[in-house]
């Protein structure tokens, strides 16, 4: 953010003022402080209202990283529904390097992630995900990514017998 | 069920000032099932969201990470929108039309608008259908600090909350901030407006509308060097000018007038400085040894030291009122000495 000063020392000049208004004090503004129209309004009986205020969060916290020596990006909790065993050291690792967004994470490291498309039933877990396609991870020494429109999605595990192995 | 257009402007984000650079995600919360999805986003536009919304509400919340070695993340704006949950907007409007956010002085007067729909009337309905709670908290910055992060201010306790019971728009008229001070025309801050809708407890987060405006201090100066009611005999002094908390985009003047008045009368422009940032205050001292120059001939004056802002013209401190008397007037008597000869 660049400020800029100028200084002007003029050798002549007239101006004719526009009205100038004294400076509020402090005791003035005190007084219209009190003024404020939420007094108005209707308050609770009880003293506390049931509300939830974000408490600290961190979507950090939140998520599973993923990491490719380079680069790393994060996921809900969750969406990593399959992890081959040799590639467990890419998962949830102190993040370092360049953050990017999922998409261009996922675009420069297809060949060690893939995305499986899962409708909100089976995030959910109301519906299981095939079994065919839950076999067929193991065959790609690939880190599964559930995936909804291409966002990262965290699939509940159906209750029907199924063998992700969820992270 | 429905499906919401979940506005993104992330391009524009108040926590994120300097040269660092951010990553943002778009974090949908299903607070029924607990599904966590993030939504793919643009750096700026509008976005439907591709989950429907889950009957206990969906928690869509605004995030941004740091690219730095802490990885900092800030969140920077959340709302619950379901469909049995009433709905809220807040926008607030200050007299400065300028800035990304929207801005005020401490002393002047803003508006808050609200516009509430899905509230229900009648009798033995609970209260998350019949009224949303209204809070407004206050946050001051610490020294050096200018700007806040929304999830941090709004977790405090609200200065004051109130409920509003009616569907549509209220309009409430704040004459000045409530940002307090030991000194109130320099308090500077924030100002949160939050709703919370009513649930009986299901959700983790009740938020449904948020907004704020930033706050800055009423400038002030002092003028020093000559002083009030001093009659000047010799070469006028050097003046030095302090001032303080100059507002974003402001034109502050050092004026000389003839006479003790200036208002309404011409005066002359002894010194100028324009602080142009768009966003920050700032403070300094000048010093202006004009007065020696520009005063040429013998009387009563007066120096005004005054700042131009969107709010008009305003004085930092009194003006300083002196006379000038540089003419040697000499009181003789003629006296003849006539010897009477003649």
């Amino acid at each position: 953010m660049k400020a800029t000063y100028i200084l002007l020392a003029l050798a002549s000049g007239a101006f004719a003022q526009t009205p100038v208004l004294a400076r509020i004090t402090p005791a003035a503004l005190a007084k219209i402080q009190q003024n404020n129209p939420i007094a108005n309004l209707p308050k609770s009986q009880d003293a506390s209202a049931k509300v939830e205020r974000p408490a600290e969060q961190s979507i950090i916290k939140q998520s599973m990283i993923l990491h490719d020596g380079t680069n790393w990006t994060i996921v809900p909790k969750g969406a990593v529904i399959f992890l081959p065993e040799a590639l467990k050291n890419r998962v949830d690792v102190k993040p370092v390097g360049t953050l990017l967004p999922w998409s261009e994470f996922l675009s420069k490291n297809f060949g060690w992630i893939t995305t499986n498309e899962v409708t909100f039933d089976q995030a959910a877990g109301n519906i299981a995900l095939p079994a065919a396609r839950v076999a067929f991870w193991a065959k790609q020494d690939k880190i599964v990514v559930a995936v909804h429109q291409n966002g990262p999605i965290s699939v509940n595990v159906a209750k029907a017998p199924q063998t992700i192995t969820q992270r | 069920m429905k499906s919401i257009s979940l506005l993104l402007a992330l391009s524009s984000l108040h926590a994120l000032a300097g040269t660092a650079t951010y990553v943002n995600f778009v974090r949908q919360n299903q607070q029924g099932t607990n599904v966590v999805w993030d939504m793919p986003v643009a750096p700026k536009g509008a976005a439907p969201s591709a989950l429907t919304i889950d009957t206990a509400g969906s928690l869509f919340q605004l995030w941004t990470i740091e690219q730095s070695s802490s990885n900092k993340d800030y969140l920077l704006d959340q709302k619950v929108v379901g469909a049995y949950l009433p709905k809220a907007d807040i926008k607030i409007t200050t007299l400065d039309p300028n800035g990304l956010y929207p801005r005020t002085r401490v002393d002047k007067p803003f508006t808050v608008d609200i516009n509430v729909s899905g509230l229900m009337t009648g009798t033995g309905l609970p209260d998350a259908s019949t009224k949303v709670l209204l809070e407004q908290h206050i946050q001051a910055y610490a020294t050096g600090q200018t700007s806040l992060e929304p999830s941090i201010v709004q977790s405090n306790t609200p200065l004051t909350t109130g409920y509003l019971t009616t569907n549509g728009k209220s309009v409430l008229q704040f004459p000045a901030s409530s940002l307090k001070a030991a000194d109130p025309t320099k308090a500077r801050g924030e100002e949160h407006f939050v709703i919370h809708a009513l649930p009986d407890g299901t959700i983790t987060q009740t938020q449904i509308a948020s907004a704020y405006v930033l706050v800055y201090p009423v400038a002030s100066g002092s003028i020093s060097g000559i002083i009030a009611g001093t009659e000047y005999r010799h070469q006028l002094p050097t003046v030095q000018l302090n001032l303080n908390d100059l507002y974003p985009r402001s034109s502050t003047k050092f004026m000389l007038y003839e006479g003790s008045q200036y208002n309404g009368v011409t005066g002359t422009l002894l010194k100028a400085f324009a602080w142009d940032d768009p966003k920050l205050t700032t403070s300094l001292i000048i010093s202006s040894d004009e007065l020696s120059t520009r005063v040429t001939k013998d009387g009563t004056y007066t120096v005004a030291l005054m700042s131009e802002t969107v709010y008009g013209t305003e004085l930092l401190c009194p003006p300083v009122t002196f006379s000038v008397k540089r003419t040697l007037s000499v009181n003789a008597m003629q006296v003849n000495f006539s010897d009477g000869s003649n």
